[in-house]
């Protein structure tokens, strides 16, 4: 049995490299990482030698990542790896035992468990020292990865039934925002952070009090006790993360038996409210209603929102602890007017099948401008207070707090900039999407990545073009008196945002009220 | 034939080098209940989503009361209703929220649209459900939520791509007497469907398309021929190969 799912999980590896190309390059983009992670993380902890109990912090850190990782990434690839999900194999006639250490088996095939095994060994060059030390080494790295397997076999196992369901991908998705913004920290700030001598191994000296205890960080300090002559106690941490392997092997093994004959009742319950709310104020509010329900219910309007945030935050992070701060504060308030843009250029693709709905009822110009104004009432009912918090929380922290003003006044520009080319482009440039495993937010379908991302760069580079006269009007009133300036700036750039705006709409609807058949039949081409 | 709802002269359609559309005359009297019925890939859903405005036609016209679909779009679409094939339309709101959203879409008051949506979810046995979201929903329920929409505004004349293709016998059944209702007040029914015993239970009107041609139109008894309706479709369009041969070894034993 386990040399059968194995064998069936390298089929379904390498098939991706007969799928579509957009799977194979995916399949080409994984391993490539995959790679580039076990070398870099096998460099990084061979370095850490010689610095005694700090190494092991760090050590301990490096580890407890790969062990949230292993945690996390399984939710939200559950649809992508088919061996991960217990139901497709229930229909066989099976054991439990066979079943079970196949299973594991097939957990442990493919880069992502090499690359662990690979960068983990690292410690044997650095963090150990001595034969017991790279003894008790190369059993604590083989349970390490044995833990991060069963645990997330037994947490996918035990979340099955709800993750196959509506709600349990929704949940799933919603881990996409902390990957996000873990993977904008490490390759981003942390970087920065390093090179300017802001973060050494010492910074990690106080997490090490807690982490130790968890099953990671007793393999790191099994392995620093068996290096300093302690083996008695290297030998009783590894003894205790063996245990805990058992231990979560056998509550899997029970769940596996559950999860093959229990289905999952988590998406039977109702909605609150009554009615479509603002649906009394006209068309224009009753799209606005549809799409504020959208915002509110779709995990991936919700995942772009906070995605826009961190890009707020990134962008500025360094400036606005620098002199430049004014500058961050700047680009920080352009950037998430941007995104809200260029996140929301193919509305129409985006609501998928249902548009067929509103192309059927939608009637002329005036219905089209109701349908572009509405969605972007929704859309800054959100935008402005998130790009506004945003910028005050950025000018805090710049010790410029009355800056804040600047950030607002810029992204209000921006998000009416960014609304009237997303309105334009999703007409002029629509394109069908579909949800895919490994990812919760639909991507654009085979052929159309060109136009996705034509639409989104554009959007990007218009807004930035758009909002240049409030660039230099900030720029040239820095010296005038808050008093007096920030009142005329916001309320100048609030008036030009809803005039960018309302011409986007205008425009947006003279050229769909041409094309709304061609635009219905991409939105029924969308699998949502 | 009294006055007819739906005229279709000359349609056509082509995707690249297939020709999905080949020509279709039709003509359907108001106060029918019309069957479209063909086999898979024969153009019933590019012949209806050009009907009804969604899909534009290489060439030819469409007349639905009188209202030229591509002359005057917004004025047509206004008179019919469209439940179509894909059964998946605005799955983050709940069902009472979706026949909401389309009756305001439809220009009428929002206490109007809350009301009719209430009866309609009643009548279609989905009061029970009217607030779970349409995501889900079964098929069965999806496509009762969407001839709601469809008939929220009271239209002339309703299209159906295929409204009982995974729909329980009871939910089929509740759709069946709705559409009859419907019709004996007047109104004028265009479905199409592959499920020929249906067909022959409740249309009075039936046209087989075949190869994006309509191949036979007529009254359901003129269609038959004195044969079923199944029969005569297959006359018609013809029956694949025998691969009985080819599978002699099924049945046979466990093996």
């Amino acid at each position: 049995m386990a040399r059968l799912l194995v064998q069936l999980k390298l089929r379904l590896l390498f098939n991706a490299l007969r799928a579509s190309s957009g799977a194979r390059v995916a399949f080409v983009l994984s391993t490539t990482l995959a790679a580039l992670i076990a070398g870099g993380v096998f460099y990084l902890l061979s370095i850490l030698r010689g610095d005694g109990i700090a190494a092991a912090d760090l050590t301990t850190v490096i580890f407890c990542f790969f062990g949230l990782a292993w945690l996390v990434l399984p939710l939200v690839v559950f649809g992508l790896d088919s061996t991960l999900d217990p139901a497709t194999l229930a229909l066989y006639p099976l054991r439990m035992r066979p079943l079970a250490v196949g299973l594991l088996a097939a957990s442990a095939t493919g880069a992502w468990p090499a690359a662990t095994l690979l960068g983990l060994l690292g410690v044997t060059i650095g963090l150990a020292h001595g034969a017991l030390g790279e003894l008790i080494a190369l059993v604590a790295v083989v349970l390490m990865v044995l833990f991060c397997i069963a645990m997330a076999r037994f947490v996918t196992t035990s979340l099955a039934g709800m993750l196959r369901s509506r709600r349990g991908k929704d949940f799933a998705a919603l881990l996409f925002i902390p990957i996000f913004a873990i993977y904008e920290g490490f390759f981003q700030i942390l970087p920065k952070l390093a090179s300017e001598g802001a973060l050494t191994a010492s910074s990690f000296g106080g997490v090490d009090t807690w982490l130790r205890w968890l099953p990671p960080g007793l393999a790191v300090h099994a392995i620093y006790d068996a290096s300093t002559g302690h083996a008695d106690t290297a030998l009783l941490r590894l003894a205790v993360l063996a245990g805990i392997i058992v231990v979560l092997g056998l509550l899997w093994i029970r769940s596996l038996g559950r999860a093959l004959v229990t289905t999952d009742t988590s998406t039977q319950s109702a909605v609150r409210g009554t009615a479509l709310p603002f649906a009394r104020y006209g068309l224009r509010g009753t799209v606005a209603a549809r799409f504020w329900l959208y915002q509110r219910r779709e995990p991936f309007a919700f995942i772009y929102w906070a995605i826009t945030a961190v890009i707020m935050a990134v962008v500025a992070f360094r400036l606005v602890l620098s002199p430049d701060w004014f500058g961050g504060l700047v680009a920080s308030g352009v950037a998430g007017g941007a995104f809200v843009g260029a996140f929301h250029s193919n509305a129409i693709g985006f609501s998928g099948p249902g548009f067929g709905l509103e192309a059927s009822a939608l009637n002329g110009r005036r219905g089209l401008r109701a349908y572009f104004s509405g969605q972007n009432i929704a859309y800054g009912v959100i935008a402005v207070p998130l790009v506004t918090a945003v910028g005050f929380v950025l000018a805090v922290v710049a010790k410029h707090p009355m800056d804040g003003f600047v950030t607002m006044a810029l992204g209000l520009a921006a998000i009416g900039a960014g609304l009237a080319m997303a309105n334009i482009f999703t007409v002029v440039s629509a394109y069908p999407v579909e949800k895919r495993g490994g990812t919760p937010i639909p991507r654009a379908t085979t052929g159309h990545n060109g136009e996705a991302a034509a639409s989104q760069l554009l959007t990007l580079l218009c807004v930035g073009v758009g909002v240049t006269p409030v660039i230099v009007a900030a720029v040239l009133t820095q010296s005038v008196s808050p008093a007096i300036k920030m009142p005329v700036l916001v309320l100048g750039a609030a008036v030009y945002g809803l005039a960018l705006a309302w011409a986007g709409v205008r425009a947006a609807a003279n050229l769909a009220e041409q094309k709304l058949p061609e635009l219905a039949q991409i939105a029924i081409q969308s699998s949502l | 034939m009294g006055e007819a709802a739906i005229a279709v002269t000359g349609l056509r359609k082509s995707f690249g080098p297939k020709e999905a559309v080949a020509g279709i005359d039709l003509e359907i009297a108001a106060g029918s209940l019309a069957g479209l019925v063909g086999p898979n890939g024969a153009g019933k859903t590019t012949s209806l989503s050009m009907m009804t405005g969604l899909l534009r036609p290489d060439s030819g016209r469409v007349l639905v009361k009188g209202l030229d679909m591509w002359a005057d779009p917004p004025a047509a679409k206004a008179i019919i209703g469209v439940v179509p094939a894909e059964a998946r339309v605005f799955e983050r709101l709940s069902g009472e929220e979706l026949l909401e959203y389309a009756g305001r879409l439809r220009g009428m008051a929002a206490g109007e649209a809350r009301s009719r949506a209430k009866q309609l979810l009643d009548v279609l046995d989905l009061t029970e459900d009217a607030k779970r979201l349409v995501a889900d929903y079964s098929t069965g329920m999806r496509k009762k939520a969407m001839l709601g929409c469809a008939l929220i505004h009271n239209p002339a004349v309703l299209f159906l791509d295929e409204p009982l293709e995974g729909v329980d016998p009871v939910s089929a059944d509740v759709i069946r007497r709705l559409l009859t209702r419907f019709v004996s007040s007047g109104s004028t029914v265009l479905f199409s469907s592959h499920v020929m015993e249906l067909v022959e239970q409740i249309c009075d009107h039936v046209s087989i398309i075949d190869k994006g041609k309509i191949v036979i139109t007529g009254t359901t008894d003129e269609v038959r021929g004195g044969k079923t309706l199944q029969r005569a479709f297959i006359d018609l369009v013809g029956a694949r190969a025998n691969d009985e041969e080819v599978l002699s070894w099924l049945g046979s034993s466990s093996n």
